[in-house]
């Protein structure tokens, strides 16, 4: 006993509120039911890069994406569901245990078509229950897993193909073993820290037999070098014990990356697919003889474009001589690879294709536009419309109503689309403005201009939306200048303060005072100016690859402050930030107050506050120096000294920063692995996860008026937090209370009621934000026992409605949308949709009373009418008192029906008792059977059986229709209104009439002969019953 | 109510003290312990819920009903006309279409799996050894912000779209109470089908010397969701064969 009433008072003593320590609540305990609204694009979808079928299930498929996730089809590809958004969205390779596929999931994380703007894994991962909970399987450090096989025969036997790091140096790659299940892994092949294993396979008819290809790589910021003396192609014929070259047919000299299968149906037969060192020698290759010689078959453009981005070979796992190439436009041969035609039309850069486990015709095609499905062997292709892994560069937003988010994209253009729309957000809401990669896209502040850019400012665009009239408008260079250094992802700015101002920069900032027609370079060259990170032409290795996106030495963001027009900050991919203070004239170069930030950090985004002049924010990004580790800096005096808000809290490395307008300890910070959000001004990070998953996060905006938080992910689309304004008000006080109401923002009773949408069933819609009155409130401990209930009252304290409160500790957000209880109809033998009405209630204040065991809590909120509202004071009285009327008219038809069941029925089981009783009773069923036939449909059904509307059916269809518009009744309306007000008068008539004498007769007879009397409940009680 | 409050302090204590030495065993006995006691759940015959949701404004009450041996209904009210919906008796499972307002067998797929849920009743977790059921810790998870325990409950096999699959859920068990706060399961049919679906259970309240959740909510994991609001529960409530018996022509 006594032990137990020291656990007793143990256990109370935890509960109680800490003296001195501030309340710090992490992650889901803080945000409650703040979420996460994936608004999509789908539309062009984004970078695919492995799909791997379930090997006995041809329902099953599954795709890896480039900074998404992956995807599980359980119905034959027609549509995906994301399953892994716990986890670093870069995707590798996936396996299915080909002992236990329904449960046992592999994914190896991190992409290896190593372009500039990859983004990286953290590790292998297990499923074992189909991919709904993960468990990490350690290689944190692999950044990207090219292959995972598993012995068919042995579940326990597993090999990995790790590449590892694409810039810098890493042990972490090779080729690994695992002989226990994957728990614990041995490196069995490795060369130095710069060559990976760029593709591992096994041969399925003998999983002794295995084929690894080496690759030798490594980039930088401002270059690409594919190939060395380390790349090859191995083989083991004893599980991985001993590796040996087969080069047999091969060029002498160094080899880049290699593409590499062995046939299913013959494991003779190899192809391969070569970067060599002359271009006579690239391309494919094949050996009949397990590996033993090689013949070179084809070097089509389709089979030596770009091996960092496209080294994948197919092969038809029933036809050794079908066999397809990933591939700008992928390629297909029917002979055996010696000639290739192009897989049909669709989104290019394909990089993974697979043929159906028992239908070759059937196909899907991995893009950097999304899943492709086939049914004619690749001829004619279809995209998968609910995948959005679209991969922002960029976004901004507008003040539209409602807003657009503008924003670019990874080989997919330039977009903008709403952030709300009849229906949800669908395929047809969002609008192409810009060919190429997009990048960054910004609206004109008071024109209906926008402005659009791709790759490297080749192209700057303004688009006149009005006159669907675009005109480039990038800066030229003039007499005296340099080459302009344009970064692949280049920045440009509009102006708060003058709205025709538009900036990009170079390596220069040009501003020009009218759209674009003129520039003036307002700075020096702000970069170092390193020329030997300036020799893009060589870049590339073996291939060379000068696609622009090595550009360095650049400006990368330019933030003008929103308080003074002569306050720019600019920060350089090479690690410079400088600031003006008067317009241009004079610039500081402040990248020497920075402590504890490594030289030359690219310098991602500086976000200029908006509440002090002096006050900015710097995010560097240092993984293309192979420095994963987050920066983030803020100043208070032009940058003279910048304090670190970088904690380990953080994961993965910076992109970008938001501050909250109002509050400044408020920020938001974008990483590699998603949302992280301080309320104390950077002493705490808390990873915000719900619905948002860990995808990069390149840019964050905050919409003014609705005080939005839109996140432009690198993988998952535009993801919007709505209405962040509870999170600016969660002081020590308010975190120490049991309940706390936030204010909200008065709600606009919404004037619509249109259609909705247009998307098919497969096509992917994004939610829209609830448009109802909100009642936001924290609680601090997550409610599980007695009653909590809430209620709707108006000023007198009447009852409206019953609401279902939020129990989450944190955050709790519950929604009302304005609407009261339906009538109470009468009963007939069919539905009177009309019925289904509920009413709004009029602009006003309500009280909210929440009821949580024995405390009762109360806030208000405000209703107003629409501004925009073509609606007149009388139209409103006219329309409230209208549906009033029918409202109770409903009730009161509800009532005398009633009333005439209970008389009918007495009067029935009357005469069923007492058969004397009939010459008094059945004048009363008679009378009351031929009223009530009508006042309500008392045959049929509610679909093509439908009967002959009666009084209930008409006074509904009228109430509907007047309750759930918004104009005042019309006068055909007010006609049929007083026409059905006749008939009901006209009914109550008849029913005073057959109650005074038929009902009365009745009723003497039963007094007479003591029997039961008809029991009528009250109006009030029949309401309430 | 007395000797709930003294278990629950106990609980308290254990569980504040030794969180992570806890077995699956030790959270579901703990469950029902706390929640009236194992041998009361056993006893128990059926329950019928009253309860309403809320649509957009439409309030339309619904009576729930629950036997031990696997019959179940929930019957919903619209303008006073009754509908059935989910009623088993045994061997037919049965709705009422809205239309024609008669009643029509649900296909054979959806009744075998239904049979195969006349075992779980007061819960799936309630001698799951007996049944065959595996449950395993998979960890702590913070559900609603609160910590609990998350446990993987397999059930029998179903069929669906002719596929035997498996029937997994998760149950999140509050650490300081041991009653579960949340399930989750993958939803097993149509296109969004692998989506996860989210019931949050709260309101917990005595009836009978039995607890129950009086309030739940249902939805996909992170998206929109119903609320369940039960205004009342009747412990071994009476019922006829003709409450679940399918209405032959």
């Amino acid at each position: 006993m006594k032990k137990l009433l020291l656990a007793m008072v143990m256990a109370i003593a935890m509960y109680l509120p800490g003296n001195s320590q501030d309340i710090v609540l992490k992650g889901k305990e803080l945000f409650g039911d703040l979420e996460a609204r994936q608004i999509g694009p789908a539309i062009m979808s984004g970078r695919i890069v492995e799909l791997e079928p379930h090997p006995t299930n041809d329902r099953v498929i599954y795709a890896g994406t480039a900074g998404g996730g992956v995807w599980k089809s359980a119905n034959g590809g027609a549509s995906f569901q994301p399953i892994f958004d716990e986890h670093a969205q870069s995707i590798g390779a996936i396996a299915l245990d080909p002992t236990d596929a329904d449960n046992v999931i592999w994914v190896g994380t991190g992409e290896t078509w190593t372009r500039n703007s990859v983004s990286i894994g953290d590790g292998l991962y297990k499923s074992v229950d189909g991919g709904v909970s993960w468990e990490k399987k350690g290689f944190d450090k692999s950044e990207r897993i090219s292959s995972i096989q598993i012995d068919p025969q042995n579940n326990q036997i597993m090999y990995l193909g790790v590449l590892g790091a694409l810039w810098g140096d890493s042990e972490e790659r090779g080729v690994y073993k695992s002989a226990d299940g994957g728990e614990t892994w041995e490196k069995i092949l490795y060369f130095n820290q710069r060559t990976g294993c760029g593709d591992l396979v096994m041969d399925r008819n003998d999983p002794m037999v295995l084929y690894a290809s080496m690759w030798e790589f490594r980039r930088t910021a401002w270059s690409f070098e594919s190939g060395g003396e380390n790349s090859a192609l191995y083989k083991s014929t004893d599980g991985g014990k001993t590796w040996n070259k087969i080069h047999a047919g091969f060029p002498s000299g160094r080899l880049g990356r290699i593409a590499m299968a062995v046939a299913p149906s013959n494991s003779n037969i190899l192809y391969a697919a070569l970067e060599t060192e002359k271009p006579e020698h690239k391309g494919l290759y094949r050996s009949d003889d397990g590996g033993k010689s090689w013949s070179h078959l084809n070097k089509d453009f389709g089979l030596v474009v770009r091996p960092f981005y496209f080294s994948r070979i197919v092969i038809d796992p029933r036809n050794p001589d079908v066999v397809a190439k990933a591939g700008v436009f992928g390629s297909i041969s029917r002979d055996g690879g010696k000639t290739f035609k192009n897989l049909g039309n669709m989104h290019p850069d394909i990089h993974d294709i697979t043929f159906d486990i028992n239908n070759s015709d059937r196909m899907y095609v991995a893009t950097d536009g999304g899943v492709y499905r086939t049914w004619d062997g690749a001829t004619t292709m279809e995209i998968v419309a609910n995948i959005p892994v679209s991969q922002f560069y960029h976004i901004s937003v507008d003040n539209e109503e409602p807003y657009n988010i503008y924003g670019g994209l990874q080989d997919n253009g330039s977009w903008y689309g709403p952030s709300r729309s009849p229906g949800g957000i669908e395929a047809r809401d969002w609008n192409n403005v810009g060919f190429g990669d997009g990048f960054r896209v910004l609206k004109h502040p008071t024109k209906n201009i926008i402005y659009s850019e791709m790759q490297g400012a080749e192209n700057v665009w303004r688009y006149d939306v009005d006159r669907n009239q675009s005109k480039t408008i990038q800066p030229l260079p003039v007499a005296g200048d340099p080459k302009l250094r344009f970064n692949w992802n280049a920045p440009m700015a509009v102006s708060t303060h003058q709205p025709d101002r538009f900036y990009m920069g170079s390596q220069f900032l040009h501003r020009s005072n009218d759209m674009g027609n003129t520039w003036d370079k307002i700075s020096p060259d702000l970069t170092t100016n390193d020329p030997a990170k300036q020799n893009q032409e060589e870049s590339g290795g073996l291939s060379r690859d000068n696609s622009g996106a090595e550009n360095h030495c650049t400006i990368f963001t330019i933030a003008e402050s929103d308080l003074n027009q002569n306050v720019i900050w600019v920060g350089t991919d090479d690690g410079n930030v400088q600031v003006t203070r008067d317009g241009g004239k004079n610039w500081t170069n402040t990248t020497p107050n920075f402590t504890g930030l490594p030289k030359n950090t690219w310098c991602y985004h500086i976000e200029a506050s908006a509440h002090n002049e002096g006050t900015a924010y710097a995010v560097f990004d240092g993984h293309t120096k192979n420095d994963m580790k987050p920066y983030v800096f803020k100043t208070t005096d032009f940058g003279d000294t910048w304090t670190s808000l970088a904690t380990d809290d953080i994961y993965g490395f910076t992109r970008c920063i938001q501050e909250d307008f109002e509050n400044p300890d408020l920020l938001f910070l974008g990483t590699e692995f998603g949302l992280f959000i301080t309320i104390d001004g950077g002493q705490h990070w808390n990873r915000f996860t719900n619905n948002m998953p860990a995808t990069a996060v390149h840019h964050i905006e905050m919409h003014r008026k609705t005080n939005d938080l839109v996140l432009g992910t690198h993988g998952r689309g535009i993801i919007i937090i709505d209405d962040i304004s509870p999170l600016r008000a969660i002081t020590q006080e308010v975190l120490a209370k049991d309940v706390h109401f936030f204010p909200s923002q008065p709600t606009i009773i919404v004037e619509e009621s249109g259609f909705g949408g247009t998307a098919t069933e497969m096509e992917y819609v994004g939610p829209n934000p609830t448009r109802a009155a909100k009642i936001i409130y924290y609680l601090k401990k997550r409610h599980i026992f007695g009653k909590m209930s809430m209620e709707v009252q108006d000023h007198s304290g009447k009852k409206l409605i019953e609401l279902a409160p939020g129990k989450s500790k944190g955050i709790n957000l519950v929604t009302w949308n304005y609407r009261v209880k339906q009538p109470k109809m009468a009963k007939g033998k069919t539905f009177t949709f009309g019925g289904f009405t509920a009413p709004r209630v009029t602009a006003g204040t309500y009280k909210i009373v929440m009821t949580k065991g024995k405390q009762t809590y109360e806030t208000e909120i405000e209703l107003i009418n629409d501004p925009t509202s073509v609606l007149t004071d009388a139209d409103r009285i006219s329309l409230a008192g209208t549906t009033q009327k029918l409202y109770d008219m409903c009730q009161d038809l509800a009532y005398l029906v009633y009333q005439i069941d209970e008389h009918l029925e007495m009067a029935q089981a009357l005469i069923d008792e007492d058969v004397s009783s009939k010459r008094t009773a059945q004048p009363v069923i008679d009378e009351l059977t031929t009223l009530k036939k009508s006042l309500v449909i008392t045959t049929g059904d509610n679909y093509v059986g439908a009967a002959e509307p009666q009084l209930r059916e008409k006074v509904a269809t009228l109430y509907g229709k007047v309750a759930a518009g918004f104009n005042p009744p019309s006068p055909s309306e007010m006609e049929n209104l007083q026409l059905l007000e006749t008939r009901f008068n006209n009914a109550k008539e008849q029913f005073d009439t057959i109650r005074s004498k038929r009902i009365g007769k009745l009723n003497n007879y039963i007094v007479k002969n003591d029997k039961a009397p008809a029991e009528i409940m009250s109006f009030e009680d029949f309401l309430d019953e | 109510m007395k000797k709930f409050s003294l278990a629950l302090v106990v609980v308290l204590a254990i569980s504040s003290l030794n969180v992570k030495a806890q077995s699956v065993d030790e959270i579901v006995s703990g469950y029902f312990e706390n929640t009236g006691g194992k041998e009361a759940w056993g006893a128990l015959e059926g329950i019928k819920l009253i309860a309403k949701v809320n649509q957009n404004g439409i309030e339309f009450p619904l009576e729930i009903v629950q036997m031990a041996d696997g019959r179940q209904y929930t019957k919903v009210t619209f303008q006073g006309n009754e509908f059935k919906q989910g009623v088993f008796d045994g061997e037919t499972l049965w709705s009422t279409n809205f239309q024609t307002m008669k009643a029509e067998k649900s296909d054979a797929e959806a009744t075998g799996n239904q049979k195969l849920e006349a075992n779980d009743f007061p819960d799936a977790l309630y001698n799951y050894q007996d049944k065959g059921y595996t449950v395993e810790l998979m960890g702590t998870e913070t559900i609603d912000g609160a910590e609990t325990y998350k446990i993987k409950v397999v059930k029998e096999p179903m069929t669906v779209d002719g596929q035997e699959v498996e029937d997994i859920s998760y149950y999140f068990f509050d650490t300081e109470t041991y009653v579960p706060i949340a399930q989750e399961s993958q939803l097993k049919q149509g296109p969004a089908k692998g989506t996860v679906m989210q019931i949050k259970m709260s309101d917990y309240q005595e009836v009978d010397g039995l607890y129950f959740p009086f309030s739940m909510s249902q939805g996909t994991k992170g998206g929109q969701s119903q609320p369940l609001m039960i205004d009342s529960i009747e412990l071994n409530p009476e019922v006829s064969t003709s409450d679940f018996a399918f209405p032959e022509e």
